[in-house]
């Protein structure tokens, strides 16, 4: 059951658009309600995935880390059998470690609330328009699942689809304009990252490059032999530069964020929701999840530069958030600035601030998404978003402004509430970068960075407060003939939209109050997956003799791929599927390291020992040896 | 210190923070629908027992053994901040804490049951009554948790926390364009300093790898970083003067002082209790907290110092022109805040935190006068409209009398005591400081009676349409409370000064220790009559002479101030126009930052824009290249083929 638990999840709105499809000519009403059934059994199999999640050990008996609820079958290739070597290994592999079982969450928790805040917005082809939002929530589930680099890419892409017909379907006055910019902008960004995927694919295979002898895309492997040093560091360049063109556009980084504000004033407002909520994490998430563990030595040494292109977003975005009058457009500006500041977490190298920039990810998706959907609110109601033609709504609408004010005060950071959470950590990482307090190596980053950083939050408060004081505060102000009530909404919030946002604003309180639980596994994920620097344990060389392992203390890992060769790495025995391992069948999970022993003489490095057994070292030579970036 | 009144404490700050959340939960919650006209109990009886958990917490610390009166009590982990380690939420209480509790839930307490008559309209709730104490509440619980946290993280939780109560109180009157404007500025112009405030607590993490309050201040006092190099001078100096920055926005000393004078569109108990009592006064709390880092670098004192003495006299003239009461009262508040950071500039923060206290009660007082008279004038402040009111209003009158003279530092009040004693530490620190000091207490004394004496004396004549009366039971008992205090309380600090005595542990290590006039052998203490008592005869003179002034001018010769006016009319404008410090502001930063705003979205619309255009039409132009020999013409096909064939022709025969 657990093996299949993701792909269950993945599919399980794709199977909600089958039986959408299945009743010939079924009521809008009953549409709409089975819609929102089908997303919330997806919700509910995502929190039991969750469950599952907490109740197993990130780290399996010899401490090697592992992602948890894996499942593979092969795909392209051949089907092993026992002792042949198959040529091409590319996996469909599903698996969730710290980070992305919370992103999953987010999603699965995010797509009933949008669904459900559709029910009076969207009175056209209604069918159609839930179906293709159960189809993205599939892309978004896959990519957070995805173990595989070329099925992390499929997924990817296949984002754009359901979005782009979201938008130009059923979107504003601009929406093919909007639709068309939003899609050729990020797939011109994903032409460059496929082709770094079909480069890596050769470059696992061939001999001047991994010389593994086959083709693989297994993200997991691929960043042990990154931080084991063997990518050389130009190649890590090239790569990362062409996955970042990819990231960087979804995120968006300054300055191809020109598609954001378009797409978003345009967009329906669930895909308004989604498209900041979930969509754009999958940027700082690739980022995340691919750049940092799979071209270390890269990350270091670009990350100032990007850290700069995310500080000049940061300004820059909240300054023209500042002068925009259509309060949608001023959120999706806002949403630049604040990713802007989950990279500069993400960039800052250090476990707890890449912690901090994943909670910003998840508050931001929290937030924003819920500022979307309090816009939404007031534009079923009185057709306009302009701040020069609504105003003073607080008398009119206590409900709506209780929440417009909660969740500005989220998305600017008051302590509290989650946004400060993330936002400080970040800041806090930014600024201690470059040290080596946490007894790890120097990070990129630095103290300077922080303070344009810490200008962005005033400009935040800045252009929220504003928004607010324009919208909430002040007389009365409202278009003629409005609010328009026929679609049966009341002049203030009706309970299906309060409903909706309550959840929402208990988890800002609750992160903000209390942020630890998600933390904790956002470390161990952090540490062993995103940096791979292991704090728990020590790792140290257990099959290699005396005499190597002080020319390794010596050797950096760079030379050190020079001078062993690399072409005896080879492949023993992989497991096939639901092999009988024990530890397997009783914890219900494939250990990826029990299945992929790599032993050859420049891997040694990878052979971690237990807790247990050696005491923790904290010294920096060890760190600089386990540490491919720490030169 | 014993477990049992670790105990004592640590229950004790749990009530203290989390009754008046209680209070404001369900004021907010059961307001609307259930509890109505009722809905001040909640926050009178949450903030009551913040105030009687205050009081026993204030026993325990005066009842510990010597050089015991400290303790650090964790609650629980709140953020991760590394291997196993997290920033805590916990509390450390001392005596400056308690002292702080002490005054916040006590002026708290006696301004909530004062709201309950002032938010009435002829014995009705006003519209938001609930909602009024309910952020009350709120308030009380964030400036609660801003003076018990024992950490830099939960101190800019607070200061965050009390920064958005008094957003919310200051708009509470929403559709008000000048309310929700104000509201906002308040905001904005505190997150300016907190940008200042926040870098500085980050620098703190860089430099000692935690923000435990005692850890920090152990390094400090040592001189290392938590590398184990020794701490520069500069890094200190850094951290102080940053930190001083969150505390110019949050007490409105220059230049940051904008915010203060609009806050008072709040409601008269918002003015009285977070723009005059508490939160106005964290900057100083926060100083005097931090004195290890502060007296670290005289750089930095020095600095506070000056933009003390600058501030004071700065809002004192301004208020010698202000037409509205609650506005003169907000620049009086400013000046004596500027008092304050004087003090402690000097070295005296005991003196400044006496300061603190003492002017917590007489300015609540004030406030609550002010509102007592807007109550009774049907809304209107300024002395314009009215006068001559000590008949109609008698106990309003009284009461703001007393305090009027506290403010004004007359003889045997509680301001006299504590002014006294900034300006003394601040004359035997520099003569100009002194100056300043000494100048700025004549002004006070003169503008608080000018205040007094258009509002109370004179002829009597109120607004029109206005049935003016004197306030109820609920309005007054607070008044009359605060009277007492604002003449009692400056005798805690004479004579033996249990006041200072008290404080004295907290501040021995860093402003006595730290003290260059008393290692230069100034000491105050074993001065002569004259040098003990010849400075209390001259502020107590100038306070006298500053009111006979205000008399003889606003109540006697009212003439002359019109051909004061008429002979400076520049100087009055820029008095008038709060020397136009707004308007800088506006030409100089926001007007420029928007402009830079519509040139930013100038840029995405037609520079990226464009660039990407341009990107895509070279492909285009290609293709509309290429199309033309798609086109279908079979002499357009047939000509390439030759072509192609005579070139292949060509390079096989040279090749």
């Amino acid at each position: 059951m657990q093996t299949w638990l993701l792909t269950a999840i993945i599919f399980s709105p794709l199977l909600g658009v089958l039986l959408l499809w299945l009743p010939p000519r079924g009521s809008d009403r009953s549409i709409r309600r089975s819609a929102l059934f089908y997303s919330v059994v997806t919700f509910g199999l995502a929190v039991f995935a969750l469950f599952k999640f907490y109740g197993v050990a990130p780290t399996d008996s010899q401490g090697d880390p592992k992602y948890l609820l894996q499942h593979w079958s092969y795909w392209l290739g051949d089907v092993e059998v026992m002792g042949d070597v198959a040529d091409v290994e590319i996996l469909y592999h599903v698996g969730v470690d710290g980070i992305s079982i919370w992103l999953m969450v987010l999603t699965a928790f995010l797509m009933p609330l949008a669904i459900w805040s559709s029910f009076t917005s969207v009175r056209t082809r209604v069918r159609e328009y839930f179906s293709l939002l159960l189809l993205l929530e599939v892309g978004l589930l896959g990519v957070f699942c995805a173990m595989d680099l070329l099925l992390f890419y499929i997924f990817f892409e296949f984002t754009l689809v359901p979005l782009y017909f979201l938008i130009g379907i059923w979107g504003g006055p601009a929406r093919r304009k909007a639709a068309n910019k939003f899609f050729i902008f990020t797939l011109s960004g994903s032409v460059f990252m496929f082709a770094a995927v079909l480069f890596l694919a050769y470059y696992s295979y061939s001999d001047s490059g991994l010389a593994l002898g086959y083709i693989t895309l297994n993200i997991e492997k691929l960043s042990q032999l990154a931080h084991a040093g063997f990518i050389s560091t130009s190649v890590q360049w090239w790569l990362f530069l062409a996955f970042a063109a990819g990231f960087a556009i979804k995120v968006p980084l300054f300055p191809v964020h020109t598609w954001l504000p378009l797409a978003h004033t345009e967009a329906p407002t669930a895909g308004s929701v989604i498209l900041a909520g979930v969509l754009l994490k999958l940027g700082t998430y690739g980022f995340c999840r691919i750049s940092l563990p799979m071209f270390p030595h890269a990350t270091m040494t670009l990350a100032p530069f990007v850290a700069c292109l995310a500080i000049a977003g940061i300004i820059y975005t909240a300054l023209a958030a500042w002068v925009q009058t259509d309060v949608k457009k001023l959120v999706a500006y806002s949403s630049v600035s604040h990713l802007g500041f989950c990279i500069l977490g993400l960039f800052s190298l250090k476990i707890t601030r890449v912690n901090g920039a994943v909670i910003y990810m998840i508050n931001h998706g929290l937030s924003t998404g819920a500022l979307f959907l309090i816009i939404g609110y007031i534009y079923e109601r009185y057709h306009t978003r302009d701040i020069n033609e609504i105003g003073g709504l607080a008398r009119k609408m206590p409900w709506l402004t209780f929440f417009l004010v909660f969740f500005t005060l989220s998305s600017i950071g008051l302590p509290g509430l989650n946004g400060f959470v993330g936002e400080f950590l970040v800041l806090l990482g930014t600024a201690t970068s470059n040290t080596t307090n946490d007894l790890r190596a120097a990070g990129p980053l630095g103290y300077g960075y922080a303070i344009p950083a810490a200008i962005g939050i005033i400009l935040g408060a800045v252009y929220m407060l504003w928004m607010c004081q324009r919208v909430l505060f002040g007389p009365l102000k409202e278009p003629p003939n409005t609010p328009d009530t026929s679609t049966g909404l009341s002049a203030d919030l009706t309970g299906r939209e309060i409903f909706i946002l309550v959840p929402v604003a208990v988890l800002c309180l609750a992160i903000g109050v209390y942020p630890n639980p998600l933390l904790d596994t956002f470390t161990i994920a952090t540490e062993q997956h995103v940096l791979r620097t292991p704090a728990s344990h020590s790792w140290s060389v257990t099959e290699a003799g005396d005499d190597l392992q002080e020319e390794i203390k010596r050797a950096d890992p760079m030379r050190l791929v020079e001078s062993t060769s690399v072409n005896n790495l080879e492949r023993v025995s992989v497991g096939n599927v639901g092999s009988d391992d024990l530890s397997t069948k009783k914890l219900g999970i494939t250990p990826v390291f029990s299945s992929y022993p790599v032993t050859t003489p420049g891997m040694f490095l990878l052979n971690p020992v237990t807790k247990s057994s050696v005491a923790k070292t904290d010294h920096p030579e060890t760190d600089a040896m386990t540490d491919g970036r720490s030169r | 210190m014993s477990i049992d009144a670790l105990n004592t404490l640590k229950l004790s700050g749990l009530v203290v923070l989390l009754a008046p959340l209680l209070g404001a939960i369900l004021a907010g919650a059961l307001g609307p629908k259930v509890l109505r006209s009722r809905s001040h109990w909640p926050a009178i009886l949450g903030v009551g027992a913040a105030l009687a958990a205050s009081i026993n917490i204030f026993m325990t610390i005066y009842g510990a053994p010597a050089g015991e009166a400290s303790a650090r009590i964790p609650i629980y982990d709140w953020i991760l901040s590394g291997a196993g380690s997290s920033f805590r939420v916990e509390f450390l209480i001392d005596p400056l804490t308690s002292l702080m509790l002490l005054t916040v839930t006590g002026i708290s307490l006696l301004v909530v049951i004062y709201s309950r008559d002032y938010m009435r309209e002829h014995d009705k709730p006003e519209r938001g009554y609930e909602r009024f104490f309910a952020f009350l509440a709120l308030f009380v619980f964030a400036m609660v948790a801003l003076v018990l946290g024992g950490n830099f993280l939960l101190l800019y939780l607070g200061w965050e926390a009390v920064g958005l109560c008094s957003y919310l109180l200051i708009g509470f009157y929403y559709s008000k364009p000048a309310a929700a404007a104000a509201a906002k500025k308040a905001f904005l112009v505190n997150r300016v300093g907190d940008f200042g405030f926040g870098l500085g607590i980050l620098l703190i993490y860089l430099s000692f790898g935690t923000l435990e309050y005692g850890a920090v201040f152990e390094m400090v006092q040592n001189g290392v970083l938590a590398s184990g190099e020794p701490l520069a001078q500069g890094r200190i100096t850094a951290i102080a003067l940053l930190l001083l920055c969150g505390a110019c926005g949050k007490s409105a000393q220059l230049p940051l002082h904008v915010w203060l004078p609009d806050a008072m569109e709040g409601p008269s108990p918002v003015s009285a209790l977070i723009h005059a009592a508490t939160m106005v006064t964290a900057g100083v709390y926060m100083i005097a907290r931090c004195g290890a880092i502060f007296t670290a670098s005289t750089t930095a004192m020095t600095v506070v110092a000056i933009i003390g003495a600058l501030t004071a006299l700065f809002a004192a003239t301004i208020a010698l022109v202000q037409m509205d009461m609650k506005r003169i009262l907000a620049y009086s508040t400013i000046s004596q805040l500027g008092y304050m950071f004087l003090g402690i500039g000097v070295y005296a923060a005991d003196s400044a935190v006496f300061h603190l206290f003492t002017h917590a009660f007489f300015k609540a007082l004030l406030f609550l006068g002010a509102g007592s008279v807007m109550h009774a004038m049907g809304g209107i402040i300024d002395v314009r409209y009215f006068g001559g009111l000590r008949k109609l209003l008698p106990w309003t009158f009284l009461t703001f009398l007393v305090g009027s003279l506290a403010l004004s530092g007359f003889p045997g009040l509680a301001g006299f005591f504590s002014k006294d004693e900034i300006i003394h530490h601040a004359l035997s620190s520099h003569w100009i400081l002194g100056g300043v000091g000494l100048l700025t207490a004549l002004l006070t004394a003169f503008y608080t009676f000018r205040m007094v004496f258009l509002a109370f004396f004179g002829r009597e004549r109120v607004p029109e349409g206005v049935h003016a009366h004197e306030s109820g039971k609920w309005m007054l008992a607070p008044l009359l409370l605060l009277s007492v205090g604002a003449i009692g309380v400056g005798y805690l600090g004479v004579g033996a000064k249990p006041f200072h005595e008290f404080l004295a542990p907290v501040f021995e290590h860093t402003f006595v220790a730290n003290n260059p006039a008393i290692w230069h052998g100034h000491a105050s203490d074993h001065a002569g009559f004259w040098e003990h008592y010849g400075l209390m005869i001259v502020s107590g003179g100038l306070a006298i002479f500053g009111i006979i002034g205000a008399y003889f001018l606003y109540a006697r010769e009212l003439w002359i101030p019109g051909l004061v006016k008429a002979t400076v009319p520049r100087t009055y404008k820029a008095l008038l126009g709060k020397y136009f410090v707004d308007e800088a502001y506006d030409a100089t930063i926001v007007t420029p930052a928007r402009q830079v705003g519509r040139f930013c979205v100038g840029i995405d619309n037609w520079f990226i824009d464009g660039l990407i255009w341009f990107v895509a039409a070279v492909p285009r132009a290609i293709a509309y290249g290429l199309r033309l020999m798609h086109a279908g013409g079979m002499q357009g096909y047939g000509v390439s083929m030759v072509a192609g064939i005579a070139i292949i022709v060509v390079l096989l025969f040279w090749m």
